[in-house]
């Protein structure tokens, strides 16, 4: 078995699904914990310390701020910590306020983990029988971006070297990036012309034609589907014996690990943390394999 | 009644509802941002249902992928004037030149495709939702004549500004409380009225700037080879 990205592009998206679905499900702190972890290491272990940091930094500012706005607007709970303009600020409504921020957060990870494994070929692969028009539109625009880029790059380096708009004022700026900009649009919306020409030439849109891909569906795609279907039915079935109640207010609930909540983090451990797994288990391997050279 | 109108409101008045009573059935009425998001991607269906089905010209499809782009594009184009996106400009005269499918069009993809730079989230879809629809108004047959006039357009720029504002914050209350509290979206409207200013008057100096240069080339498509109608 491979790292998590190896898996076959339906695989990985079943799986991102059901994650997100799982965390957005509920406001109970143990399965808000787990995903937050699950996401943030699997994100830290594909991205470099200083990325990882900076952004962690980011995620903590944007914690503190949600659960601390909550108490601004609700008033719900019984244990009254302090008064502020007579309105009472309870510690549920803290409470409350730090289970959403940090179920967004994981929420909000987990989608920057999708990046990584979900790219844009695997997406088209996966879709691009189904809406075929829509995802060569993607793919089109996709690939644009960075020839535009480039060329936005060409133009402007020639307009500099012109002399042209050469202030550092704001209006030079935006009548500079204008310009660049106008040129750009023209040169692109000419080209799609003859893509476009081009295409048909080749016959697109005729019956018959096929994609190549390289994403064979193994034995291990199999067995993980099944793992995620048996781990998206237990946690259903949690969800509706109401392992996952928990309720803030009047007063918070406390956690009570019975033999049901047990099972279930249990689960949802295996589930979320899998990514971070395979990429340790991966990592160990590359290290052991390179030590033998 | 066209086919897609009959596919929008099968999906709208269908689906929407079925979404609504099983959130409140199986989640007790608590998880609003869950079934909202639900509901948003509901929402976009019939339009791309629709492309799918028309036999779009192949010309109108590279086009729409170059709008797209240069949305996408313009927003690092522009990074040296600090808080000024083209996007919604872009969406906006894509809409009236190219017409609704293709502003929806437009306007949902430089969503998607923006934040896979920028950062995707729970947030796209309203995103999407929000663009989509700007460039779906702005394409509206009655709309388009209207909106080549200058004041108008610019007009536009500013109600677009608002809407998509008012749009997203519907899903930052969503995010924040669980639930839609008004008190709590007409605080956060009235505190994000700066952004909402700088939204409608980057709107309007953008389409003031490029409404002549881009409208004019998206004209010449329309006059040579057909596209847009």
């Amino acid at each position: 078995m491979g790292d998590f990205a190896s898996f076959h592009p339906a695989v990985s998206f079943v799986y991102y699904v059901l994650v997100l679905a799982v965390s957005m499900f509920t406001l109970h702190p143990v399965p808000v914990v787990i995903s937050m972890a699950g996401a943030f290491l699997y994100f830290a272990l594909t991205h470099r310390i200083r990325v990882t940091v900076s952004d962690a930094v980011f995620y903590i500012l944007l914690f503190i701020l949600l659960s601390l706005t909550n108490p601004l607007f609700v008033h719900n709970g019984e244990t009254i910590l302090f008064f502020m303009n007579g309105n009472p600020i309870t510690l549920e409504v803290f409470l409350y306020g730090m289970a959403m921020a940090g179920m967004l957060i994981g929420v909000m990870y987990w989608c920057k983990c999708y990046q990584i494994v979900m790219t844009s070929d695997k997406f088209l692969y996966l879709f691009g029988r189904a809406v075929p028009r829509l995802s060569l539109v993607l793919s089109m625009a996709l690939r644009f971006i960075p020839l535009f880029k480039k060329h936005a790059g060409e133009v402007r380096r020639v307009q500099k070297t012109m002399g042209m708009y050469a202030g550092t004022g704001i209006t030079d700026r935006l009548l500079f990036s204008l310009r660049v900009f106008d040129s750009v649009a023209g040169w692109s919306l000419e080209n799609a012309i003859d893509t476009a020409d081009s295409m048909r030439a080749r016959g697109y849109g005729l019956k018959g034609r096929s994609n190549f891909s390289v994403f064979p569906f193994e034995k291990k795609d199999l067995l993980m589907l099944a793992v995620l279907a048996a781990a998206a039915a237990a946690v259903l079935g949690g969800y509706f014996a109401g392992v996952f109640d928990f309720s803030y207010y009047p007063a918070a609930d406390q956690v009570a690990f019975g033999s049901g909540l047990i099972v279930q983090t249990v689960i949802l451990s295996a589930l979320m943390l899998l990514p971070a797994v395979l990429e340790i288990k991966e990592k160990i391997k590359w290290n052991y394999l390179k030590s033998g050279i | 009644m066209s086919r897609r109108k009959k596919w929008n409101i099968v999906i709208l008045t269908i689906g929407v509802p079925l979404l609504i009573a099983a959130g409140v059935r199986l989640f007790h009425d608590r998880r609003y941002h869950l079934i909202s998001l639900a509901i948003v991607l509901v929402a976009c269906l019939p339009f791309f249902h629709f492309f799918e089905k028309k036999r779009t010209d192949t010309r109108t499809l590279v086009v729409v992928a170059v709008m797209t782009a240069l949305a996408v594009t313009g927003r690092f184009i522009f990074a040296p004037v600090p808080g000024f996106k083209p996007v919604t400009a872009l969406v906006i005269l894509a809409g009236m030149y190219l017409g609704s499918e293709a502003g929806f069009l437009t306007g949902a993809l430089s969503a998607v495709i923006s934040n896979m730079f920028f950062g995707q989230g729970p947030w796209t879809p309203f995103q999407m939702f929000a663009w989509g629809m700007i460039g779906l108004i702005a394409g509206l047959s009655f709309l388009r004549r209207l909106l080549r006039q200058k004041w108008i357009l610019l007009a536009y720029g500013v109600f677009a500004g608002v809407l998509y504002s008012f749009l997203m914050d519907i899903w930052t209350v969503l995010s924040m409380d669980g639930g839609f509290r008004l008190s709590r979206y007409l605080v956060r409207m009235a505190s994000a009225l700066p952004f909402t200013a700088a939204y409608a008057a980057s709107n309007v100096v953008f389409l003031w700037l490029i409404r002549k240069p881009l409208g004019d080339k998206l004209e010449r498509l329309n006059i040579k080879y057909g596209i847009g109608g």
